[in-house]
């Protein structure tokens, strides 16, 4: 008899009894539970931004971001119509919706690899499907639907419509991303019902994306006093009567990127652009209560953006070391070429472990979104099926449906009343994680790269000190790096312990 | 103190010591902190000209230049001095001050064996115009121009700080059948090209160029073949100078962390009163008040020439310049979205910082070289 022998219910408490299967092993669960054919597209995409980065990126982002610094309001106009005639800004937008159809998985690692050139467009791509990824967990089907294929049809046509989220103010910022400081925000700006729709007034800052995107998927509340409650998302337009954009921040690194200031004097949103608000009746007698749902509504969006964080992290953090390492083929320090010298050996292999590292941690995070959080219903086998090979024309003849009350009911019902807290909190807590430990990572390589390229690795040219600049930023956007930890604290760590209490 | 042997240290240079520091503060009060984003700007903005003479005009670059050529005659501490109290503000104007010094501590270094009043001589603006040298880098890391048997320079010196605004560079050349390297000094009118001003991480406001040299007249400096002592006795002592730089820096991080977070309300409550953020305070505190520490003793050693003062000196520009970088990586955290804006001194002083790392050399090989050196010095 083998020692080690359990029954099916044994095994199963032994497998509950410390890191859970899903909480800890997410990318093993991904190999038997996503479709094969995921794994190729995420192969595609990894080729697809190689090539992208070869023919377009790497002979000009260097000369471009001197533009960048020597005009701060100057934006990058002509690579952003470069990107959409490479149909990078709808290459994960189900076909359903009018893209290509390219599994989100794939966004990943595609974000690593057009960061490892230039995190600036890395950023921008990122926080374009950001923007979808705020939009979606409104299971608003006919918003979706709208803007989407608008997205689709305008990169077709050569003026791509980019989508941006909208949430930080002057005097709020970590409150208004963190659901569990909602209650004690001081949020500065207004809405106000009007008939046929909102009044919006007041001013958000720090938007990536601002001045580039057409498309602004804008949070207000209701209230002021109880915005856990009232949190409403809106869909605002260029061009809306209203709504202006204010300064470009002048930023030390993320150039290509811009940084925006969103003006709303008075601005008119009409009710067929809500796609959320808490008054909704999925959400107002949601057995879960509307605190859980805006929370978990809030976690889909940071478990997706969280791990793009992660990814553009890891971008630089591969760009700061083979920066390094092709430094040191070429370099003598002394006698010998500084690949030579054992301490410099050491250094770069740190640098190579660092970066593989934190792919892994982004990765797992992915898998994580991929099981337990907002893309979900896209590795379920029958349903990637119906997108995949359904053709596009077919896709279009059935938009109106999109339209129709039962659709959103349904996803509503799948995302918000069948959504358990154990998803919510791996694929939040890792998301965070991922966030935290790459840009730590980042930074960790950046400073090793200028380290060991002395002189040099000041300079612009070289690339090195760009990466140093970039990936700060990876440690403050999406919530502080502090704020992921004290989410990763609530969702994997002080879960465990029903007396804790948090922000106390 | 000295902590093991109990042995009491003079500090017969307190009241020097305060009047720089006073003088250094006056200047950055004056000159520099209403323009510190103005001045980044460089080189897409203007230089800050103004400045640079004015800390001529009051005697910064003459602080380790002899009596006898119109300076104060003191050792880098007292330049180490001027540096933190500049830094705090902006260590821009630190640095230029910095790489003058660090071109005259050669001369002072090679005035030890050799007549060098001809190369004192030479300089026509010493003392208010500041040398130009190349500070951010070491011998070893450099690609050396070629000097021939008529002390003609030809070749190229990279990154050479204040090259386009100096009258004056001191270059390291290597002659054929000298063994080692030599120090020169160039006029920087006469058979050089300078490149465009380099973008460079930090530090904007000191600039720096590419000198392309054929056949640009040098004047030797010390011995032929002496170079390397040279450099190794400037870096002894301007090290101090670049763990002020570093000191100043992490305090300037620090006093702007404090009043921020002290402003800054998330949450319902001013962001210093959440304990996190008075962990990462802490933090800075402590490598403040640890770095501060380490260069009083350091300057102290110096001033007393204890035997090894050059170590200790060395030690704290590598150790003081780690904790600036990581430092002032936390300000920015602070600050959150503000501190990664030009509209907030703090993401100048991480790039600062972290340039401030690389004087005098590659950061990681500043410390093969240390141990190297103590290892000799061991036997």
């Amino acid at each position: 008899m083998k020692p080690w022998k359990f029954s099916r219910k044994e095994k199963e408490r032994l497998l509950n009894d410390g890191p859970k299967i899903w909480e800890a092993y997410n990318s093993m669960e991904c190999q038997h539970r996503l479709p094969k054919n995921i794994h190729r597209d995420v192969k595609t995409a990894i080729a697809i931004a190689r090539k992208f980065n070869n023919e377009v990126l790497r002979p000009m982002y260097l000369e471009r971001e001197l533009k960048h610094m020597e005009d701060h309001d100057f934006l990058s106009w002509d690579i952003l119509k470069v990107a959409g005639d490479w149909k990078l800004y709808s290459l994960f937008i189900p076909k359903l919706f009018g893209g290509q159809g390219l599994n989100f998985l794939g966004l990943f690692p595609f974000i690593e690899e057009i960061s490892s050139v230039c995190a600036g467009l890395g950023h921008i791509i990122f926080v374009h499907y950001l923007g979808i990824a705020t939009v979606f967990p409104s299971f608003n089907a006919k918003i979706l639907n709208k803007v989407l294929r608008d997205v689709a049809k305008s990169e077709k046509e050569g003026t791509p419509r980019l989508l941006d989220l909208v949430i930080t103010e002057p005097d709020a910022g970590t409150d208004v991303q963190e659901p569990l400081l909602f209650d004690k925000a001081r949020i500065g700006t207004d809405l106000q019902r009007t008939e046929g729709g909102y009044l919006l007034n007041g001013r958000k800052i720090f938007i990536s994306n601002g001045h580039l995107s057409y498309w602004h998927i804008v949070m207000f509340w209701a209230d002021r006093k109880n915005p856990a409650e009232t949190f409403i998302q809106l869909v605002v337009p260029n061009g809306a009567k209203g709504f202006s954009f204010g300064n470009k921040e002048k930023k030390m690194g993320n150039l290509g990127s811009t940084a925006s200031e969103l003006i709303f004097e008075d601005c008119f949103v009409p009710d067929d652009m809500v796609t959320l608000e808490c008054t909704d009746p999925h959400i107002a007698k949601s057995p879960k209560g509307v605190r859980w749902i805006i929370h978990a509504i809030v976690d889909y969006v940071v478990s997706s953006s969280r791990a793009g964080v992660g990814a553009i992290a890891t971008g630089i953090c591969r760009t700061a070391y083979e920066k390094a390492l092709d430094y040191s083929k070429k370099k003598t320090i002394g006698q010998d070429l500084l690949i030579n010298h054992q301490w410099a050996q050491i250094i770069l292999t740190d640098m190579y472990r660092n970066t593989a590292m934190s792919r892994l941690v982004y990765m797992e995070s992915s898998y994580a979104d991929m099981l337990s959080g907002l893309f979900k219903l896209l590795t379920k086998k029958p349903i990637d099926a119906i997108l995949r090979y359904t053709p596009k024309w077919m896709f279009a003849l059935m938009s109106p449906l999109t339209g129709l009350r039962l659709t959103t009911w349904f996803l509503r019902k799948y995302y918000f009343d069948w959504y358990t807290e154990d998803e919510r909190n791996v694929s939040s807590g890792l998301a965070s994680i991922a966030k935290y430990t790459c840009s730590d990572i980042g930074l960790i390589n950046a400073n090793l790269a200028l380290d060991i390229m002395g002189a040099d690795g000041l300079r612009h040219e070289f690339g090195a000190e760009k990466c140093f600049r970039d990936v700060k930023l990876q440690q403050i956007y999406e919530s502080t790096n502090q704020i992921n930890q004290m989410n990763s604290f609530y969702c994997l760590v002080g879960s465990t312990a029903p007396e804790v209490e948090y922000f106390k | 103190m000295n902590a093991i042997t109990s042995r009491p240290l003079n500090d017969t240079l307190c009241d020097e010591r305060q009047a720089f520091a006073e003088l250094a503060r006056d200047l950055a009060a004056k000159k520099l902190v209403e323009n510190i984003e103005e001045n980044d700007r460089y080189p897409f903005g203007g230089l800050f000209t103004e400045a640079i003479d004015d800390a001529g005009t009051v005697g910064f670059y003459g602080v380790n230049l002899g009596a006898e050529h119109g300076g104060v005659d003191m050792n880098t501490g007292m330049i180490a001095v001027i540096l933190e109290q500049l830094s705090r503000v902006d260590a821009s104007l630190a640095a230029v001050v910095f790489t003058n010094a660090a071109a005259l501590e050669i001369i002072k270094q090679a005035s030890a064996d050799a007549d060098c009043s001809a190369v004192y001589g030479k300089i026509s603006s010493l003392g208010v115009v500041p040398i130009a040298f190349q500070s951010f880098s070491g011998p070893d890391e450099l690609e050396m121009p070629s000097v021939d048997n008529t002390g003609r320079v030809t070749g190229n010196a990279c990154y050479v700080a204040l090259g386009n605004i100096a009258d004056y560079a001191i270059i390291p050349a290597k002659k054929n059948g000298v063994e080692g390297f030599s120090w020169y000094l160039l006029g920087l009118k006469e058979n050089i090209s300078t490149s465009k001003p380099i973008v460079s991480l930090g530090l904007h406001a000191c600039p720096g160029v590419d000198i392309e040299l054929s056949g640009a007249q040098g004047l030797l400096i010390g011995r032929e073949g002496g170079g390397r002592e040279y450099f190794n006795g400037m870096q002894d002592g301007m090290s101090l100078c670049a763990a002020a730089m570093s000191l100043g820096i992490m305090k300037g991080s620090y006093k702007s962390a404090l009043e921020y977070t002290a402003d800054r309300y998330q949450g319902g409550r001013q962001i210093i009163d959440w304990t996190q953020v008075r962990m990462m305070l802490a933090n800075m505190a402590i490598e403040a008040k640890t770095g501060e520490a380490l260069l009083a003793r350091a300057c102290q050693e110096r001033d007393n020439e204890l035997q090894g003062w050059e170590f200790t000196a060395r030690a704290a520009a590598i150790h003081i310049g780690e904790l600036a970088t990581r430092s002032a990586s936390d300000g920015v955290q602070l600050f959150g979205g503000n501190g990664y804006m030009k509209d907030y001194p703090q993401e100048k002083r991480m790039r600062d910082a972290r340039q401030t790392q690389g004087l005098l050399g590659m950061a990681a090989y500043k410390k093969i070289q240390y141990i190297a050196a103590s290892l000799e010095e061991d036997r």
